[in-house]
């Protein structure tokens, strides 16, 4: 389990620009998103960043969706 | 027709970002600071201001006045997305809209605000429409001008919202300090001060001989802002720019020829860069040096043609340093293109342009296909980091819009 691993994630795409991350799987474990505190976009040339900051009621994890690779992955962990 | 105009202005921007980001700061002291081991507060929330956090300060200084401070990394994709999705809920109330800084817009709504239910509903949909989306909050001023909105909102935060109108201006200006105003800096309150000017009311009365004489050309200026009036137009589309520049405090001072030559370069590549995607060529580079003492010099060379490539930029700064005697350590470096002109795409008859122009083309195609740096230039290869701080005047199109990459770091306390 280490933060930049790709993951499984369910998420419910809603009006423009709202992706909204509900459960997701890290290395085998189930995380109940409980709160999605923030949203914002980045470029990586043409390749569009989804960043949200998802908590899960005990720790904040910052989960990406590369439009590019259409990949999820854990950029950040703070528990 | 008298004039309406809203001025949106973020509170504490980037705290209010991070403390929405992660639920553990709310309500907490929050200090910005940059990612560099030299850097300072860049803003912070509330809750740090009733300390006497200020920004500019150093960490060691902040948590000397506050040692609960909770230090957060800035994350400039966070600030600079919110600012472009803010933008979009501007133009829902008009299309007149300027990006003043990253976190202050002016609206012009005297056309379409009886659309909205006035100018106060507009307020009211703007602060409620960030609130929703962002979970933040900003404060609107309203007033005949945007010198009258912008003191209006100043004087409201944090998540204030009020209406001054024409009529009122007079009562509000009386007895307010001339600093208050936006543009009168400590300097010129000095002066004013001199001439026993304190307050608005005092400097809207003030003859104009008398500003003219102790401040040339601005003393009409001042005057009319002393009496609230104001005449400048928002700037909807954006201008072109005068410069496109770009410094860099490095991480350590440096003397190393070589390093400084490896920086410039990379300052050199970010200037072309800029000017190719925004299709200018300028004739004049400036090369920006400050030593640890803080004092700071610019020496400026005018090219024989217009150019926008990369190594006509570093050859030209290299020169320029070859020019100095470096009296100690650099702090700063900074490189700027100026006397810019719209590229006409000129095809160069010169076998070696046409091949640097070619080079020029497939480098800037690939980093725009794949990301900022991923091909460039070996000579800075060794180079561990780029800058990343967000310059205020950011906005989310035109010439301003630079891309700022981040640096991933965890929250320090």
């Amino acid at each position: 389990m280490h933060v930049g691993d790709t993951i499984s994630v369910i998420a419910s795409f809603g009006v423009p620009y709202r992706i909204r991350p509900v459960r997701f799987r890290w290395s085998g474990r189930l995380f109940e998103v409980k709160e999605v505190t923030y949203t914002w976009r980045a470029r990586e040339g043409q390749r569009e960043i989804y960043h949200f900051s998802v908590s899960d009621g005990r720790a904040l994890y910052e989960l990406t969706f590369d439009t590019g690779s259409l990949l999820w992955t854990v950029e950040n962990l703070e528990a | 027709m008298s004039r309406i105009i809203l001025c949106v202005d973020m509170d504490a921007f980037f705290a209010s970002v991070e403390q929405q980001v992660n639920p553990r700061l709310r309500g907490k002291p929050v200090a910005v600071i940059g990612s560099s081991n030299r850097t300072v507060i860049v803003t912070r929330s509330y809750e740090a201001r009733k300390f006497g956090v200020k920004t500019g300060m150093t960490v060691g200084e902040a948590k000397r006045l506050c040692p609960g401070l909770v230090f957060v990394v800035g994350d400039n994709e966070k600030y600079t997305h919110t600012c472009a999705e803010l933008e979009k809920i501007h133009c829902r109330f008009t299309p007149e809209v300027e990006i003043y800084s990253v976190d202050e817009a002016f609206l012009d709504v005297t056309t379409t605000h009886h659309l909205f239910g006035g100018p106060g509903s507009i307020g009211c949909a703007v602060k409620a429409a960030v609130k929703e989306q962002f979970g933040i909050n900003c404060t609107v001023g309203i007033g005949p001008n945007i010198l009258i909105a912008k003191l209006v909102s100043d004087i409201s935060k944090p998540d204030g919202l009020r209406w001054v109108r024409d009529d009122e201006v007079p009562a509000l200006l009386e007895d307010l300090p001339v600093e208050e105003l936006w543009g009168i800096a400590s300097g010129t309150r000095r002066r004013l001060e001199a001439l026993g000017i304190r307050t608005c009311g005092e400097l809207g009365r003030a003859p104009v001989s008398l500003l003219r004489n102790k401040f040339g050309i601005i003393g009409e200026t001042l005057k009319l802002m002393g009496l609230g009036l104001c005449n400048r137009s928002l700037l909807v589309r954006p201008e072109d720019p005068k410069s496109i520049g770009h410094s860099w405090t490095l991480p350590q001072d440096v003397s190393d020829r070589k390093r400084i030559e490896a920086y410039l370069l990379q300052l050199s590549e970010m200037v072309g860069r800029r000017a190719r995607k925004y299709r200018f060529i300028g004739r004049r580079v400036t090369l920006t040096i400050r030593y640890p003492d803080f004092e700071t010099f610019a020496k400026q060379a005018t090219l024989p043609q217009h150019t926008n490539a990369t190594h006509d930029i570093y050859e030209s700064v290299l020169q320029t340093l070859d020019s100095i005697r470096l009296k100690d350590r650099v702090r700063l470096l900074g490189v700027s293109l100026s006397e810019l002109v719209r590229d006409p795409d000129q095809m160069s008859l010169v076998r070696d342009k046409v091949r640097e122009q070619a080079l020029h083309s497939a480098m800037d195609a690939i980093n725009d296909r794949f990301g900022d740096f991923k091909i460039t230039w070996g000579a800075y290869l060794s180079q561990i980091e780029v800058p990343s701080v967000i310059a205020p005047a950011w906005k989310p199109s035109g010439v301003r819009n630079v891309h700022i990459r981040n640096k991933r770091q965890h929250v320090k306390t």
